[in-house]
């Protein structure tokens, strides 16, 4: 499962609608398992999509929404009420889809990517308009999605949704790659810092600069330490005889790192 | 065929299309009453006046036919079409075929209502009535022309996306732009849409000497002109909706 992260307006949108053969690139090609959208045989089998926020006609069904689709691509007729049942929307099913509030829509659209048992997902800001319990429910829907086999391509801006979900990060901005690593790799390159307590911190910050460290307060008592490890930290704090009360590694959160990347100008990798 | 099954499913899943015949068939109903049973013989005048009272219908059909192609761009499932059939063009083959027969089958409405009421009532009046192959000339007319009317308005759908402008356009193109011509000298008029049906109808105007024939040739060349040009373009432009 790959997330894909991106400001507003960074391109996310338009590269998934590139990549489905929607949109026309103005160079280069999107390929989806090494041919272009439109010259897939089986394309819903293939390729199953749910952008941002999925317009339906509102005075149709959603199950004629989904039946309309299921013939266009020669599926059969039970498997709409497979997917109808999988995003438990088979009591709404004979309402218009005027009436269904944002988290069913999502849901539907959700259906319409399934439909085809395709082998790979995109699926554009699946989370928008979906209650906690909601959001509860597609992580563990993508999670067996990813565990059946399927590769799945999930946009969003809820960071921490990525960070729940995802093995591989792709960051873009303004159009452009930034970051293509896995979700472990990319919140470890910010370089860990070590948040250290000891009794008397103006000594301790001073030897530290001193061996070459980035110090910052964190709070009272505690000092955030970057660009020196564990053993090195406690080895001057014990050259200047200065009891540590605490060493302990900060990881970087997904938000902090995506910040940074995204004020990096250039970015990483 | 699957693809044609997918816009029949479309079409008659949407209350428009249901509205839209049923008032079709409704006006229908009433010209019967009201025109045929109340005006004199005088000023109901031939047979064929009767047999072609269809003239809200072949409106609502122009307008059915537009919305088979722009409703899919108005509420943005086009994205959604576009992704079970990457192909656009047979899409759009589809949806002129889709309206091509929902055209046939307003029309044959329309012949149960005419023929059920209409030519009933004007017969009663003392209406001289045409020989039977004359009026299955003129239904037959009626059948193909709301076929073809409601695919021309398939086809202006797919040049102009916007509902609302391409209803406008395709209207004023075909009731008030393409009867013009007839007012030319010579039979500049008889390839136009509007002189076109009426030759479909077995009515012929101005200086024309179209046949119903003809008349069908000439708006199935509209059609499909104005269908290429739209299918070129919605193969060219992004979907971004």
């Amino acid at each position: 499962m790959t997330g894909f992260l991106g400001p507003n307006g960074a391109g996310k949108t338009t590269t998934m609608r590139a990549l489905l053969g929607l949109l026309r690139p103005s160079a280069g090609e999107a390929l989806v398992e090494g041919r272009r959208a439109a010259e897939l045989s089986e394309p819903l089998r293939t390729i199953g999509a749910a952008l941002e926020a999925t317009a339906f006609h509102p005075g149709r069904s959603g199950r004629n929404h989904l039946r309309a689709l299921a013939a266009a691509a020669r599926i059969p007729r039970p498997r709409v009420e497979e997917v109808l049942e999988l995003v438990e929307l088979r009591e709404a099913a004979r309402r218009r889809v005027g009436g269904y509030s944002l988290g069913m829509r999502q849901r539907l659209a959700l259906a319409a990517a399934l439909l085809g048992d395709p082998r790979i997902l995109i699926l554009d800001e699946p989370a928008n308009g979906l209650d906690p319990q909601g959001m509860r429910w597609l992580r563990d829907l993508l999670r067996e999605q990813a565990a059946a086999g399927r590769t799945v391509l999930v946009s969003s801006h809820v960071l921490s949704e990525i960070a729940q979900v995802a093995d591989e990060l792709i960051v873009i901005r303004a159009g452009r790659l930034v970051s293509q690593t896995t979700l472990a790799e990319f919140t470890e390159r910010g370089g860990r810092r070590m948040r250290v307590r000891a009794g008397d911190l103006e000594p301790l910050t001073a030897a530290l600069v001193e061996a070459g460290a980035t110090v910052e307060r964190d709070g009272e008592s505690a000092l955030l330490v970057a660009g020196l490890d564990g053993a090195r930290i406690g080895e001057t704090a014990l050259a200047r005889g200065i009891a540590l009360h605490e060493l302990a590694p900060v990881g970087a959160t997904l938000e902090d790192r995506f910040l940074e990347v995204m004020d990096d100008g250039e970015g990483g990798t | 065929m699957n693809l044609l099954a997918s816009e029949w499913i479309k079409l008659f899943s949407t209350r428009t299309t249901w509205t839209m015949l049923g008032v079709g068939l409704l006006g229908e109903a009433l010209f019967a009453g009201l025109f045929v049973g109340l005006a004199s013989l005088a000023e109901i005048g031939e047979i064929s006046e009767v047999a072609t009272g269809v003239g809200l219908l072949l409106v609502l059909a122009l307008v059915l036919g537009v919305l088979t192609a722009t409703t899919e761009f108005r509420h943005g499932t086009s994205s959604s079409t576009f992704l079970a059939s990457p192909r656009r063009w047979p899409v759009l083959v589809a949806k002129l075929g889709t309206s091509f027969a929902v055209g046939l089958l307003a029309g044959l409405a329309f012949v149960a209502v005419n023929g059920g009421l209409a030519l009933p009532l004007f017969e009663s009046r003392g209406g001289a009535m045409p020989p039977a192959g004359e009026l299955v000339d003129v239904y037959a007319g009626v059948v193909v022309s709301l076929g073809l009317i409601c695919a021309f308005g398939c086809a202006v759908g797919a040049i102009v996306r916007n509902q609302v402008g391409a209803i406008i356009a395709a209207i004023a193109f075909f009731f008030v732009l393409s009867p013009l011509p007839e007012l030319l000298p010579g039979s500049v008029g008889d390839f136009f849409p509007a002189q076109a049906i009426g030759a479909l109808h077995g009515r012929v105007e101005g200086d024309g000497t179209l046949t119903q024939l003809g008349g069908g040739l000439v708006l199935t060349a509209w059609t499909a002109a104005l269908f290429a040009i739209g299918t070129a373009l919605i193969c060219r432009r992004d979907v971004t909706e």
